[in-house]
């Protein structure tokens, strides 16, 4: 395991905190208070304290920690990345039972990584936080939760997920179906789809997980497309037992590989980030794929993608293609003009019924918005500055926003690698920046204007060169079209950037007074 | 003719109807099946209607392929699923009219409506804008809009005046579409445009394309004046395809002028350096055997008369 105490992080005399590792009074103060127990939080709540920050308390809105993970445990949910990747370099598993895991299993090893790191006792679950206010003159955040507690803290790191938030799609009359309403993101297992007609609303990352799983269960599977996506086979196969012992034995092996499929993934970056040559062949082969696994020219041009590869979501599957051709699958691309009682009518004009809908419509990423109100210094508040499109300072601070650290911020997303390799460098930037605010007692570490905007004008001129901003309309892009999403760039780059935390970037107040711990 | 596109859009979207808000078995059938001269020619009449209202459907998907703007693409998402509704819905009135053989059988289309569904599904998505943008209005307004204004002047049944009130409603909004994209093609340097034109015109894939059009026309021309319905009708509407699409930009589309010219001289039977050797081609069509072509494409089989499925 990698150590990364921070050099030179040595609290000044006068910062007499006292590293208690008992859970604490809920209005005591802490700290770091991390929002949200998922991959992110959970990840800087182990680097943090292995870095020697000790008094970290993690507020978790669910009854049980995984974020996105616990939540998407729709049929046939899995990570589009190799789990050797989409793992934490600090905490492998030579255990994956496949390349590719489903939902459960990286929901197993998460749960894994709170006993390995004993971190259940910095988690208060139920605690839904609804805002936070920054004492200016104490340094310190104040962060009300739903039950109407306030946590108190040195600093905060936002992790609550850009895919936490389901979002429904806005169709006329959607409250007018009588039938049964299933989100993927919050899957009703309790619902028996043998003999059922179901609809799939949306063909994105999890619809192509859901339909296959579908076509095999109910009677009639209707899938209503709007635009179809770039679609990859997957290369999936079940971990040989030789492999996992070797990766429990000599974890060298296992870095070593998790480092070839890193290179893998950066070089798709090629054809996927940016307008390349290779951008074409990796088109003309997905191209020959669809023609592979579809016969009939009019559902190939129906699923054919009219936007560069890149532009949205890369789909990986080895079975979508053959599951819409399935007796029992039909897939619609009429435009849907609203729902009625029975199911939903499109226009073309024809009432299409079901038994169950499923909407496979994704979240509800905010990317000009605070997730709930965050009030900064002399009361300016985050929802009303990121009103045009959220912008940050290397994706996890925000000038005005002393002392806050985000994870999956804005312009932080990945396209062609593991978002768990952007996320260990944003936690390491963190962990060196909170190590800045208590080793030198700060009351303010924030980030300097001209800083942030000159590090975003950057940003928005390199997008301006990327496949995310060639015209498509995407989550990843506000209804404007501004990209606050991708990091347009490498990950190697992007991890380069966050190597090194610049105190220079950053207004500093010491502290001058101290609240009683 | 300007139009603000998202704005049409918006209310496009908020003009949607679907077949279950028609009472198809609703009293008025008799004045329809009842009339013994009228009924055989308009099963015809009906079945051409529908085809045509199809054809359109396939060559709006081709156009938002095409569209230069988001809205444009969806404005034509929607066109494409609304004359598909258009033909959904006319062929309910087929099946209240006791007009289709089976079921679950589409009704036979005639060999020039195979031949343009033919090229449509091989040529379609390769031509231009300016060659569909032009050729759509004129689809719309002559067939389209005289064949249905003929079918409310010749048929009573409530039932058919209700769909085609809501039809006519939907092809008000695409006519204003067409001629706003019309006059948007005639913008640009006018020797790029004749240069372009005329490197259209001698794409081979597109002479196949006239080829299968011209005759067509006719044959729908000859079919509608069998039925009863004046020559001068069709004039008029040409006329207007003239008169609304000819602004400074419309006319600075040489395909506009095309079509136009084209368009007079299908109505004028005293042209015989045109009609000679298209109704030569008609001829000569009508000996293609069904087998000699390919089964249809799937498209076809999403037409379906049930209002609920």
């Amino acid at each position: 395991m990698n150590d990364i105490r921070i050099p030179g992080f040595k609290r000044r005399k006068k910062a007499t905190i006292v590293v208690d590792e008992t859970p604490k009074p809920s209005q005591k103060m802490v700290d770091v208070l991390i929002v949200g127990a998922g991959f992110a939080g959970l990840g800087t709540a182990i680097r943090l304290r292995q870095a020697g920050v000790h008094n970290v308390v993690i507020l978790e809105r669910g009854t049980e920690v995984g974020g996105t993970w616990r939540d998407n445990q729709y049929p046939g949910a899995a990570c589009d990345i190799v789990s050797n990747l989409y793992s934490y370099s600090f905490a492998q598993n030579p255990d994956w039972s496949r390349s590719f895991s489903g939902s459960g299993e990286i929901l197993g090893y998460i749960r894994q990584l709170v006993k390995r790191f004993d971190l259940e006792r910095l988690i208060r679950f139920g605690q839904n936080v609804t805002g936070m206010v920054f004492d200016e003159p104490a340094g310190i955040w104040n962060v009300n939760t739903a039950d109407g507690q306030t946590h108190r803290a040195r600093a905060v790191v936002m992790c609550q997920g850009p895919l936490s938030n389901s979002s429904w799609p806005k169709i006329p009359g959607l409250e007018t179906y009588r039938g049964h309403k299933i989100h993927s993101a919050r899957w009703d297992h309790g619902y028996d789809f043998r003999g059922k007609k179901v609809a799939v609303v949306g063909t994105g990352a999890s619809s192509i997980q859901i339909v296959p799983e579908l076509v095999k269960q109910a009677a009639q599977v209707k899938v209503f497309q709007r635009t179809p996506g770039w679609v990859m086979p997957r290369p999936d196969y079940v971990s040989p037992e030789w492999s996992k012992k070797l990766f429990a034995r000599v974890p060298a092996a296992q870095s070593a590989f998790r480092e070839l499929l890193f290179w893998v993934h950066e070089s798709m970056a090629l054809g996927v980030v940016w307008t390349t040559p290779m951008t074409s062949v990796m088109e003309r082969l997905m191209r020959m794929y669809l023609r592979s696994e579809v016969k009939d020219p009019w559902l190939r041009r129906q699923l054919t993608p009219d936007f560069r590869l890149g532009c949205k979501r890369i789909l990986i599957s080895n079975d979508w293609y053959k599951s819409l051709q399935a007796p029992n699958c039909e897939l619609v691309t009429w435009p849907i003009a609203g729902m009625s009682p029975k199911g939903i009518r499109t226009v073309e004009g024809i009432e299409h019924q079901f038994d169950c809908i499923v909407f496979a419509t994704g979240f509800d990423v905010s990317k000009a918005g605070s997730p709930f109100p965050v009030t900064g210094l002399g009361g300016r508040n985050l929802d009303s500055d990121w009103a045009r499109g959220a912008q940050a300072y290397k994706s996890v601070n925000v000038s005005g926003y002393p002392n806050v650290f985000l994870t999956f911020g804005p312009n932080s997303g990945p396209g062609h690698n593991s978002a768990l390799v952007y996320m260990e460098a944003q936690i390491g930037y963190i962990v060196r920046g909170v190590g800045k605010l208590l080793g030198e007692d700060l009351a303010v570490l924030d980030v300097k204007p001209e800083v942030q905007k000159a590090h975003n004008d950057e940003i928005q001129k390199r997008l301006r060169r990327t496949n995310w901003n060639s015209g498509c309309k995407s989550w990843y892009l506000t209804e404007d079209g501004f990209n606050s999403t991708m990091y347009p760039g490498l990950a190697t780059q992007y991890r380069s950037q966050m190597a090194r935390f610049d105190g220079k970037a950053y207004r500093t107040v010491p502290m001058t007074v101290r609240e009683p711990v | 003719m300007q139009l603000e596109l998202d704005k049409m859009l918006a209310k496009i979207k908020d003009s949607q109807w679907a077949l279950a808000d028609i009472d198809w078995d609703a009293p008025g059938r008799e004045l329809v099946t009842e009339n013994k001269e009228l009924y055989p020619k308009l099963k015809a009449f009906m079945a051409d209607l529908m085809w045509i209202e199809h054809v359109g459907a396939r060559g709006f998907a081709a156009m938002a392929k095409k569209a230069p703007t988001e809205d444009l693409r969806e404005i034509y998402r929607y066109f494409h699923a609304e004359e598909q509704k258009h033909a959904n819905a006319e062929m309910a009135l087929m099946k209240r009219w006791g007009m289709l053989d089976d079921a679950d059988t589409l009704p036979e289309p005639n060999i020039n409506i195979r031949l343009v569904v033919e090229w449509l599904d091989t040529y379609a998505d390769d031509m231009p804008l300016s060659v569909l943008g032009s050729v759509i209005p004129m689809l719309e307004i002559t067939l389209d809009g005289a064949l249905c204004k003929f079918l409310l002047d010749t048929v009573d049944d409530p039932v058919c005046h209700a769909a085609f009130e809501k039809i006519n409603a939907d092809e008000a909004r695409h006519l204003g579409v067409d001629f706003h994209v019309l006059e948007m093609l005639g913008h640009g340097p006018l020797y790029r445009q004749t240069l372009e034109f005329v490197a259209k015109l001698l794409d081979p894939r597109l002479m196949i394309g006239i080829a299968s059009y011209l005759p067509l026309l006719n044959k729908m021309r000859d079919n509608l004046v069998e039925l009863g319905l004046k020559e001068e009708k069709l004039y008029t509407a040409v006329q207007k395809y003239e008169r609304i699409g000819g602004t400074p930009g419309g006319r600075r589309n040489p395909w506009f002028r095309l079509i136009s010219r084209q368009g007079r001289w299908v109505i004028d039977r005293a042209n015989r350096a045109y009609h000679v050797p298209v109704d030569a081609l008609v001829k000569l069509t009508a000996k293609i055997p069904p087998r000699a072509l390919p089964p249809v494409p799937t498209w076809v089989k999403q037409l379906t008369w049930k209002p609920a499925a």
